[in-house]
C-alpha cells in the first residue's frame, strides 16, 4: 500500500494494465497474425506455409474489386439513408421531446436488443414477394407488377440501413441534445427565420455528431455480409461475404486474410482522417 | 426628440390563413416524420413478436395461420434450442463480468489521470468499436489457428470479452465524467483513505454506469453472431442456432426467445434508468 | 400424373446404380498425399493417420451426431425423433442430433481446423457426402468402425459394400443415397419441367435457385449438354457448363445458390423452381402439396451420404448407433418419412408393413428406368482445384 503512495504515478498504469493487456493480446496481436496469414499459401490438404505470398493481394485486387467497390457503395448509400432518416428523427426527439425524450430514445435503441439475425430474417418475411408490403408497393406503382423487393440490391441496402440506424442516431442525438437552446433563441431574436437558425446554428453545431455517426455507421456496414446473404442474390455479394466464405467454407486462409487486411487498412485510413478532424480525446466517448 | 412615427408600434405583418396553415404543417411534419421513423424501427420487432404466436402449418413460419400460445409455454421444444441458449447465457455471463472489471478500471484511468500514452489508449479502445466485426472475428481466428488453440466455448468467451471492453469503457466513462469529485474529497477530509473512499463512495455512485455497461456487454454477447461464427468451431450459441435454422425454417420458438431477450433487456434498461434517477441525490448533479 | 421417369435403352439394376454411386468416392492423387507432410511455419495441415487401438466396448451416456436436415423421421411438430428415442430406450444412450450440415464445403470449413490438429470436434458421427468422407479419410481424420458391434452390416446393399475409397467399409457406412433433380411448383412455373435448361427461361427470372454444390448443379448442366459427368470431365465441357450458370447469374436469373435452404423460399412461393434433392420435396409435399419433384430427361445426379466417425468420437457407441439403423425395421421407419434411397437390404419388405404404397415409391426404391438415368459426379473432378476455383467464382465468392 505504501508503495503506491510513494509511486502515485503508477496508479493509472496499474488500472490500465489488465484491460489494455487483454486488448493487446486479443485485438492487436491477432491483427499481426492476420497479416502473417495473409502472406501464407496452401490448402488444408498440404498445410499452409509462409511464403511471402504477395499474390494473395494482387489476386484480391483483381478478382474481388467488384465486391470491394460494391461494399463501399452499399455502405455509403446506407449511411446517407440512415443520416436522412436519423437527423429529423433525433432532431424531433432532442428539440420536441420534452419529458418523453428518454422514452423515445428507447425506441431507437430497442431494435438493437433483438438479435441481428432475427431482425434481418423478419425483413425477409416482411419483404416477401407475396407479402403485404410488396403488394402495397406494387399498388403504389413503386414496384413493378412482376417485380420483387427481396433478392435485389434495394433490399440489401435497406437492410443495412435499418440494422445500422442506431449507430447513426445515437451520436447524432447526443450532439443535438447538447446544443444550447439559448443560442437558437438568440439567433431568432436577431430576426433569423427558423430555417436560417437551423442552417446557421443547429446544423453546424451538430456536425461532430454527424461525423461520428457517419463513421460509426459506414465502417461496420462496409464489412457486413448478413444482409447480402439473406436479402440478396450472388450479384449483391459484398466483400464480407467473400471473406466469410473463404475463411469458413473454402478454407483458403491466405486469400481470406489478405482480403481482410485490405478492408482493415481502408478502415484505418478513415479512422485516421476522423481522428485528425476530431482529436483523440473525443474518441472513446 | 421622438416623433409620433417613432413611438408607434411596428406594423404587424399580415398573417394569412395560408401561411398559418403552412406553419402548422411545418411544425407537425417533423412530428409525423418522427413517428413514422419510430414505426419503421419497430416494425420488424413487432413482426417477430407477433409471429411468436403463430401456429404455422409446416416448418416455415412465414404466413399467419392461427394464434397459439404453445410456443410460449414450451419455448425449448425444438431440439437443441435450449442448449444453445444455455451456452449463450454462460458465455455472456463470463464475458460480462470480466469485461466490466477490466473496462471500469480503464475508464477510471482515462478519466482521472493524466498519463503518457493517453492518445494511444483512446485509439485502442475506439478501434474495436468501429472496426467491422468480420475483421475482428477473422483476425482472432488467425490467432487461434496459428497458435493451435481449440476453437470452442473459451475462444468465444475471449472474443466476446475483447469487444465488450470498449463498450464498457465508453459507458462507464460517460458516467464518470459527470461525477462530482467533491463527495470524494469530503469523504477523505473526514479521514477515509483512498480505498475506503473508492469502495464506499465512488463505486456506489458510478454503479448505474457500470450496470449500464454490464447490460450492454451482456446483450452484445448474447446477440453476437459474426465474431462468434468465426471462433466457435462446432459449439453452438443461440445466434448460431438461428443461422443454422434459417436454412430449414426458423421455428416460432426462436421468435419467443428473441422476444424474451428483447423484453428482459428493455426492462433492465428501464430499471437502470429509474435506479439512476432515485440514486442521484437532489442537487448533487 | 405423367410418369416423369422415362424408359431408356439400357436397363440396369438397382445394384448397378448403387455401385455407380459407390464408385464416386474420391481418390486423392498420390502427390497430394505425399505433399501432406509439407508445411513449415503457419497453420498446420494434416496429421499422419493414427491407427485405431483396441476399442473398449462400453457405451457412453451420450453421442452427438451431425447430419443434414430432413434426413431422419420426425413427429408431427418436428420436436422429436421417434427412431432416436427408440435407440435411447433400447441402449440408454442419449442422442444429440444436430442438423448442422448444410453444405459439404461449409461443414468441412468448420471441422477442418481442429481435426488437422488431431483435436476432437465433439461429434461421434458425421454424415457428409461420399466425396468429403473420402477426403477426410485421406487426411487421416477418421477412426475405424468397430465392426464387431455392427452385425447388421450384412444388410448393406451389395453394390455399396465396396467403394473405391474404403474398399472394406472399415471407416464408413452409408446413411442414405439421394437423387438431385428439379423441385418446382407447376402452377407458378406454368407447366411441367423436364430439363435444367428450362430454369433459364427469362419468365422465371429471379424465381429460381440452384444448389451451391458443384457436383449437383454442374452435373445436371453437363448431362444436359450430353456429357457423362461420372467419367472424366473434359475441361472445355466444364467451362461451357460453368459459363451457362455464370450467364444466368449475370442475368439475375438465379435468386440464390443454396444448400437445403431452397426449401423455405420454395414453400413460401418466393422461389418457383429449384435444383433440389429428392426427399426434401417429398417431405415438403406433406404441407405444400403443390410442389413436385422430377428428374430431368437428360439425367439426374446421385451420391451417398455416409456415416463416419471423426477423431475424438466414441467408436463403440457410434458403431452401435450405426448398427441400430441397419435393422430393416428401423430403416423402413426412416425411409418412410424421409423418402430417400436406403442402403439397407430388407427395407422394402419391412416398409410394406408401414405403408404398402411406399414399397412402390420410385424415389425410395428406384426402378431400373430411374437408376439408368442418374449419375455420380466424377471424384477427381470434385477435387480438381482449378474446377473448384471456377465454380467458386460463379457462386460469387
Amino acid at each position: 500500500m505504501t508503495f503506491l503512495h510513494h509511486h502515485r504515478w503508477l496508479t493509472p498504469y496499474l488500472l490500465l494494465a489488465p484491460g489494455i493487456a487483454f486488448l493487446v493480446v486479443f485485438f492487436v496481436v491477432p491483427l499481426y497474425y492476420l497479416g502473417y496469414t495473409s502472406l501464407q499459401e496452401g490448402t488444408v490438404q498440404v498445410g499452409y506455409t509462409f511464403t511471402w505470398a504477395w499474390d494473395n493481394y494482387s489476386n484480391a485486387f483483381d478478382q474481388y474489386r467488384e465486391q470491394f467497390v460494391r461494399s463501399l457503395e452499399y455502405a455509403g448509400i446506407a449511411t446517407v439513408a440512415a443520416l436522412l432518416i436519423s437527423y429529423p428523427l433525433t432532431y424531433w426527439i432532442a428539440f420536441r421531446g420534452g419529458r418523453w425524450k428518454n422514452l423515445l430514445l428507447l425506441f431507437i435503441i430497442a431494435p438493437f436488443f433483438v438479435t441481428y439475425l432475427i431482425r434481418t430474417l423478419a425483413w425477409q418475411n416482411i419483404l416477401s414477394d407475396d407479402g403485404l408490403v410488396v403488394n402495397a408497393l406494387q399498388l403504389l406503382g413503386l414496384v413493378a407488377e412482376d417485380g420483387r423487393v427481396l433478392a435485389t440490391s434495394t433490399a440489401v441496402i435497406a437492410g443495412i440501413t435499418y440494422n445500422f440506424l442506431p449507430f447513426m442516431a445515437l451520436p447524432l442525438y447526443v450532439s443535438l441534445e447538447q446544443i444550447d437552446k439559448d443560442l437558437i433563441e438568440a439567433a431568432k431574436d436577431l430576426y433569423a427565420s427558423s430555417t436560417k437558425a437551423f442552417l446557421r446554428v443547429t446544423l453546424p453545431l451538430s456536425m461532430p455528431g454527424v461525423i461520428a455517426g457517419t463513421l460509426l455507421t459506414f465502417i461496420p456496414a462496409a464489412g457486413d455480409f448478413i444482409n447480402a446473404e439473406l436479402l440478396g442474390t450472388p450479384n449483391q455479394a459484398m466483400i464480407g461475404n467473400v471473406i466469410q466464405s473463404k475463411f469458413l467454407e473454402i478454407t483458403d486462409y491466405g486469400q481470406a486474410a489478405a482480403l481482410s487486411v485490405i478492408l482493415m487498412v481502408v478502415i484505418l485510413l478513415l479512422i485516421v482522417v476522423y481522428t485528425r478532424l476530431v482529436g483523440t480525446e473525443r474518441l472513446a466517448g | 426628440m421622438t416623433t409620433a412615427a417613432e413611438t408607434q408600434p411596428l406594423p404587424r405583418r399580415s398573417v394569412s390563413p395560408l401561411s398559418r396553415a403552412w406553419a402548422f404543417v411545418r411544425r407537425h411534419t417533423i412530428t409525423v416524420f418522427g413517428l413514422l421513423a419510430l414505426a419503421y424501427l419497430m416494425l420488424p420487432i413487432v413482426v417477430v413478436i407477433v409471429f411468436s404466436f403463430n401456429d404455422p402449418a409446416g416448418r416455415y413460419n412465414y404466413t399467419w395461420e392461427g394464434f397459439t400460445t404453445a410456443h410460449w409455454t414450451n419455448p425449448f421444444g425444438p431440439p437443441f434450442l435450449g442448449d444453445s441458449v444455455e451456452t449463450s447465457i454462460k458465455i455472456a455471463f463470463v464475458a460480462t463480468i470480466v469485461s466490466v472489471i477490466l473496462g471500469t478500471l480503464v475508464a477510471l484511468a482515462l478519466v482521472r489521470y493524466h498519463f503518457r500514452g493517453r492518445g494511444t489508449t483512446n485509439l485502442l479502445i475506439f478501434v474495436p468499436l468501429t472496426a467491422p466485426e468480420i475483421v475482428l472475428g477473422a483476425s482472432l481466428l488467425t490467432l487461434f489457428l496459428n497458435l493451435g488453440t481449440a476453437l470452442g466455448f473459451w475462444t468465444i468467451v475471449l472474443a466476446h470479452i475483447m469487444f465488450c471492453i470498449s463498450f464498457v469503457v465508453v459507458t462507464v466513462r460517460a458516467r464518470l465524467v459527470g461525477f462530482d469529485r467533491h463527495v470524494e474529497e469530503a469523504a477523505m477530509d473526514l479521514g477515509a483513505n483512498e480505498y475506503v473512499t473508492f469502495f464506499r463512495i465512488t463505486l456506489p455512485l458510478i454503479a448505474p454506469g457500470i450496470l449500464a455497461g454490464a447490460l450492454l456487454a451482456f446483450s452484445l454477447s448474447i446477440d453476437d453472431f459474426v465474431i462468434t461464427s468465426f471462433n466457435s468451431g462446432t459449439t453452438e450459441t443461440f445466434p448460431l442456432y438461428v443461422w443454422s435454422q434459417a436454412q430449414r425454417g426458423v421455428p416460432p420458438e426462436v421468435n419467443v426467445i428473441g422476444t424474451l431477450i428483447f423484453g428482459v433487456a428493455i426492462v433492465l434498461m428501464l430499471a437502470n434508468v429509474l435506479f439512476q434517477y432515485r440514486r442521484t441525490p437532489k442537487g448533487a448533479e | 400424373m405423367k410418369d416423369p421417369f422415362h424408359r431408356t435403352n439400357h436397363p440396369i439394376t438397382r445394384e448397378q446404380l448403387l455401385r455407380r454411386a459407390a464408385v464416386g468416392g474420391v481418390t486423392l492423387s498420390l502427390p497430394g498425399l505425399l505433399a501432406a507432410c509439407g508445411g513449415g511455419g503457419g497453420i498446420e495441415g494434416q496429421q499422419p493417420e493414427t491407427e485405431a487401438t483396441t476399442v473398449e466396448q462400453v457405451l457412453v451416456d451420450e453421442i452427438t451426431v451431425s447430419n443434414w436436415p430432413f434426413y431422419i423421421d420426425q413427429n408431427d411438430d418436428a420436436t422429436k425423433f421417434p427412431t432416436l428415442e427408440q435407440f435411447t430406450e433400447e441402449t440408454g444412450v442419449k442422442v444429440n442430433y444436430l442438423e448442422d450440415i448444410n453444405s459439404n464445403e461449409e461443414f468441412f470449413g468448420e471441422i477442418q481446423a481442429p481435426l488437422s490438429r488431431g483435436q476432437s470436434i465433439d461429434r461421434d458421427i458425421i454424415v457428409p457426402t461420399a466425396w468429403l468422407c473420402a477426403r477426410l479419410l485421406n487426411l487421416g481424420y477418421l477412426q475405424k468402425l468397430d465392426k464387431s458391434a455392427i452385425p447388421n452390416i450384412v444388410n448393406l446393399e451389395d453394390s455399396l459394400a465396396s467403394p473405391v475409397w474404403d474398399p472394406n467399409r472399415e471407416y464408413s457406412l452409408p446413411w442414405q443415397s439421394y437423387i438431385t433433380g428439379l423441385g418446382y411448383d407447376p402452377k407458378k412455373v406454368g407447366g411441367e419441367l423436364t430439363s435444367v435448361e428450362q430454369l433459364l427461361d427469362p419468365a422465371l427470372k429471379g424465381k429460381i435457385t440452384m444448389l451451391d454444390s458443384m457436383e449437383d448443379t454442374i452435373g445436371l448442366f453437363l448431362l444436359e449438354m450430353g456429357v457423362d459427368p461420372s467419367g472424366e470431365i473434359d475441361p472445355t465441357a466444364y467451362d461451357e457448363a460453368v459459363a451457362k450458370v455464370q450467364k444466368a447469374v449475370d442475368d439475375d436469373q438465379i435468386r440464390q445458390f443454396t444448400g437445403n435452404d431452397y426449401t423455405g423460399p420454395l414453400s413460401k412461393g418466393d422461389v418457383w423452381a429449384s435444383i433440389a434433392w429428392s426427399g426434401d420435396i417429398v417431405i415438403l409435399q406433406a404441407d405444400y402439396p403443390n410442389l413436385e419433384f422430377t428428374i430431368p430427361d437428360t439425367g439426374g445426379m446421385t451420391s451417398v451420404d455416409t456415416m463416419v466417425i471423426p477423431t475424438g468420437g466414441d467408436v463403440y457407441t457410434a458403431s452401435t448407433f450405426m448398427n441400430f439403423f441397419y435393422d430393416p425395421e428401423i430403416a423402413a421407419k426412416v425411409a418412410a418419412y424421409i423418402n430417400y434411397i436406403t442402403p439397407v437390404k430388407g427395407t422394402k419388405e419391412a416398409i410394406t408393413e408401414i405403408d404398402p404404397a411406399l414399397a412402390k415409391d420410385p424415389l425410395i426404391f428406384p426402378t431400373p428406368e430411374v437408376l439408368e438415368n442418374v449419375y455420380e459426379f466424377n471424384a477427381e473432378a470434385i477435387e480438381n482445384v482449378d474446377y473448384q476455383e471456377k465454380w467458386q467464382a460463379v457462386i460469387g465468392v
